[in-house]
């Protein structure tokens, strides 16, 4: 009687669990690991979230047996719970990399409280494939998942590791497409965010839509006169910073970046300057001799991005398109409006003498803070 | 501060805000990792407690299989011990420490241990592997009645009567009346034949004294009755399975879906507030708070969305159902929600599942999106409140998507 019983509470129970499987208790969710790897060259961090539920069925973590972990008792077990945890993950970029444990603590994931594992170290290479080897509790849980997070030279992948699939390879250009847009975007968005270049690049462009008639200025008196202007300056900027940035990028030359910057700042006041009482009248020029200077600017950008050594010209020629991008966007804005304005007073006296002298003022402050390395303003 | 004629401050009338507050705090107590001061803080309260008779049950059987790990009663037990618990506790955990048990067994499985192989399979969905694993049980052992009984209850919810009721029948033959009721009383109901349904689970009730076997066919008696239209009637037998004082989320569920069907929303708030921790409870407890229009609503939804996405992180799809209800109800992406419940809907087929196929199809006015569900109905013969006056509001739209 009693066995037949046992089986409808199964058969129940089997319906109730097909459709919803329910909890009575907390916050309830199948076991996952938080696996977050940025490689960048031959270094390699690592943050491991661990829940604490797991690492108590897997080591026991409640000492006193109070149904409670505290932080204490994690600590406690701080160096075997590390030593379990790096038994199970393997990290390889032309052989196993060093990881060495950093320091432990605590976050809060849907389901509890989890060690946060902090490892960093170093691979035997700087480039190639990278493979990631994870083993974590799957002995006692079959359902547990490393969520993979993986950071690769910039290149993002995300991936789940299970028991059927516990080692996986990452290609680090793999997809050269993905580089090629990654370098294209930060060339583009180093132009739009490198206020000294738009400035003095603007400072060449203002006079362009006008043309000197006697002791004064009257517009262009065609689109095409004030548009040919412009292609002679971008033209001549373009070309010069091309040449500098590779060389640079390639390391045949390398200049101090306090130089550099300053002599950017410099070539700002000068063009404003010129602006202001013109000397030079082939703005072109202006443009090719100080875009060469602003090339090495780009170049230390690109020295902070770091240049993958598999395929360094693809992202040299990427970076560079995307600061021309971001540039034809600059001009493709000031264009129409300052051929729409040229003939008003606004133009000439407002955007030009006022802007070039403020622009003249700002880039004063920028050359004098950054020759002398002070900080004038708590902004700049 | 302008006061409105109530003589309210007007700031009540921002419930939504206060919301939408809570919704920031929880965000930003949502921490980044920390070093806790206090070496006595308590960073986890374990569900398993030590003095619980179920652990000392636990630990003795842990320490069975230690000394003899290829021991197929010790091994068995154990299995079966942690699948009770992740059906008691709700916790899938219980499910991944079974199927790693089962894997270490060093040698072919024996029968009682591809019976709860399937058992496991079938709780994440794998119900094709679930019934690979069933049928070989009763190959070798054909009068294993609860193969035969888990076998059933999968047919019905991938809508294959004529194995369930071969099933039902099995069960009848080998001396399980009360089983073979359950079994055929739902088969019944799913083909659409209620009334004899409703007979059917009244028999099985009778012959039941267990109280959770009575929990178990009250409930499936007031789902029928509900089917039927027989609201009091289902009212009454709802009750009567809450009056048996056995925490039962399933029936919660049910329980909570019927009250939101007649828009009785307080009454869901009041029994599953503290219910929060299963994903299905919560996710009546937040439709209930927006049929309140309550504060509440955005912070639980917001809840349910960390859940979902914590689940669909890992590839797992066993909450569709659920999502494509929260998507629908709670989102209002009907779009998606759709899509979640057609997917859900290739893996089971009960009338909960195609009900929210039906719900989804109707909010997009898209009659084309149900023709599964339609098909299903044709052929199963189904009919119940409120999927029947569904399936005809959406056969009385224009065809084709507008």
């Amino acid at each position: 009687m009693s066995r037949q019983f046992e089986f409808l509470t199964r058969f129940a129970m089997a319906l109730a669990c097909m459709v919803l499987p329910l909890s009575s208790a907390m916050a309830h969710k199948s076991s996952d690991s938080y696996l977050t790897v940025r490689a960048s060259g031959d270094q390699v961090n690592v943050q491991w979230d661990i829940a604490l539920r797991d690492i108590q069925f897997a080591i026991g973590l409640d000492d006193n047996g109070d149904d409670q972990i505290t932080w204490g008792e994690l600590q406690r077990r701080q160096s075997e719970l590390q030593a379990w945890a790096a038994s199970r993950l393997s990290v390889q970029r032309g052989g196993r990399c060093t990881l060495k444990e950093q320091a432990l603590q605590v976050d809060e994931h849907t389901d509890g409280s989890y060690a946060v594992l902090a490892l960093s170290g170093s691979c035997p290479r700087s480039q190639g494939p990278l493979t990631i080897q994870y083993s974590l509790l799957f002995d006692l849980d079959a359902q547990h998942r490393g969520l993979l997070k993986l950071d690769l030279d910039g290149l993002v992948h995300s991936s789940v590791l299970g028991p059927q699939n516990s080692v996986m390879q990452f290609s680090d250009n793999a997809s050269l497409g993905a580089q090629f847009l990654r370098y294209l975007q930060e060339g583009m968005w180093h132009i739009w965010i490198g206020f000294d270049h738009i400035l003095f690049l603007l400072a060449l462009l203002l006079p362009a839509v006008l043309v000197r008639q006697g002791a004064g200025l009257r517009g262009a008196a065609s689109f095409r006169q004030a548009g040919l202007g412009v292609l002679w300056v971008v033209t001549a900027f373009t070309l010069a910073h091309s040449i500098t940035l590779s060389l640079a990028a390639l390391e045949l030359i390398s200049l101090p970046s306090r130089a550099v910057e300053s002599a950017i700042a410099a070539s700002v006041v000068l063009a404003a300057a010129n602006n202001l009482h013109p000397v030079v009248q082939a703005r072109w020029a202006m443009a090719f001799f100080f875009g060469l200077i602003h090339g090495f600017g780009f170049a230390s950008v690109l020295a902070e991005l770091g240049l993958p050594a598999g395929s360094l010209a693809l992202s040299l020629v990427s970076f560079n398109l995307g600061v021309e991008l971001g540039q034809l966007a600059i001009v493709a804005v000031f264009l129409p409006l300052a051929f729409v304005l040229r003939h008003t007073p606004f133009y000439q006296l407002g955007v030009l003498r006022a802007g070039s002298l403020a622009a003249l003022v700002v880039a004063l402050v920028w050359f004098v803070e950054r020759a002398f390395d002070l900080s004038v303003f708590w902004w700049a | 501060m302008p006061s409105n004629p109530m003589g309210e401050p007007s700031w009540r009338i921002g419930p939504k805000l206060a919301g939408l507050f809570l919704v920031l705090v929880a965000t930003l107590c949502w921490s980044a990792p920390r070093t806790p001061l206090d070496v006595n803080e308590v960073l986890e309260r374990l569900v398993v407690k030590a003095a619980d008779p179920s652990t000392a049950l636990l630990r003795g059987y842990q320490k069975a299989v230690g000394n003899a790990p290829a021991d197929v009663r010790a091994v068995g037990d154990l299995a079966r011990l942690y699948f009770d618990l992740a059906g008691e506790s709700g916790d899938p955990r219980y499910v991944g420490y079974a199927e790693a048990l089962i894997n270490r067994y060093p040698a072919a499985l024996p029968a009682e241990l591809l019976f709860v192989r399937g058992l496991l399979r079938q709780y994440r969905h794998a119900f094709a592997e679930a019934q690979q694993d069933f049928a070989a049980v009763l190959a070798s052992k054909p009068d294993f009645l609860e193969a035969q009984g888990w076998r059933g209850a999968i047919f019905l919810v991938q809508a294959d009567y004529a194995n369930a009721k071969l099933a039902c029948d099995a069960l009848g033959a080998a001396g399980a009346p009360t089983l073979q009721a359950g079994c055929l009383g739902l088969t019944l109901a799913y083909t659409g034949q209620l009334a004899p349904a409703y007979r059917e689970l009244e028999r099985g009730l009778a012959l039941a004294g267990n109280p959770s076997n009575r929990l178990w066919l009250l409930t499936r008696l007031a789902e029928v009755a509900a089917w039927q239209g027989r609201v009091a009637l289902a009212e009454k037998h709802y009750r009567s399975a809450l009056s048996l004082g056995i925490s039962d989320a399933y029936l919660l569920a049910a329980w909570s879906d019927f009250l939101l069907d007649q828009r009785r929303p307080l009454e869901v708030i009041r029994d599953l507030t503290g219910r929060e921790a299963s994903d299905p409870l919560l996710l009546r407890l937040a439709l209930a708070h927006q049929q309140t229009a309550s504060s509440k609503a955005p912070v639980l939804e917001k809840m349910l969305e960390e859940r979902f996405a914590a689940t669909r992180l890992r590839g797992d799809t066993t909450h569709r159902a659920e999502e494509a209800r929260y998507t629908l109800m709670l989102r209002r992406n009907v779009n998606s929600a759709l899509v979640l419940a057609q997917a859900n809907f290739e893996v089971q087929r009960e009338p909960r599942d195609a009900r929210i196929v039906l719900e989804a199809a109707l909010a997009a006015g898209d009659p084309a999106a149900a023709k599964k569900v339609q098909s299903w109905l044709q052929s199963s013969g189904f009919h119940g409140a409120p999927l029947s006056q569904q399936m005809q509001a959406l056969e009385a739209l224009p065809k084709g998507k507008p």
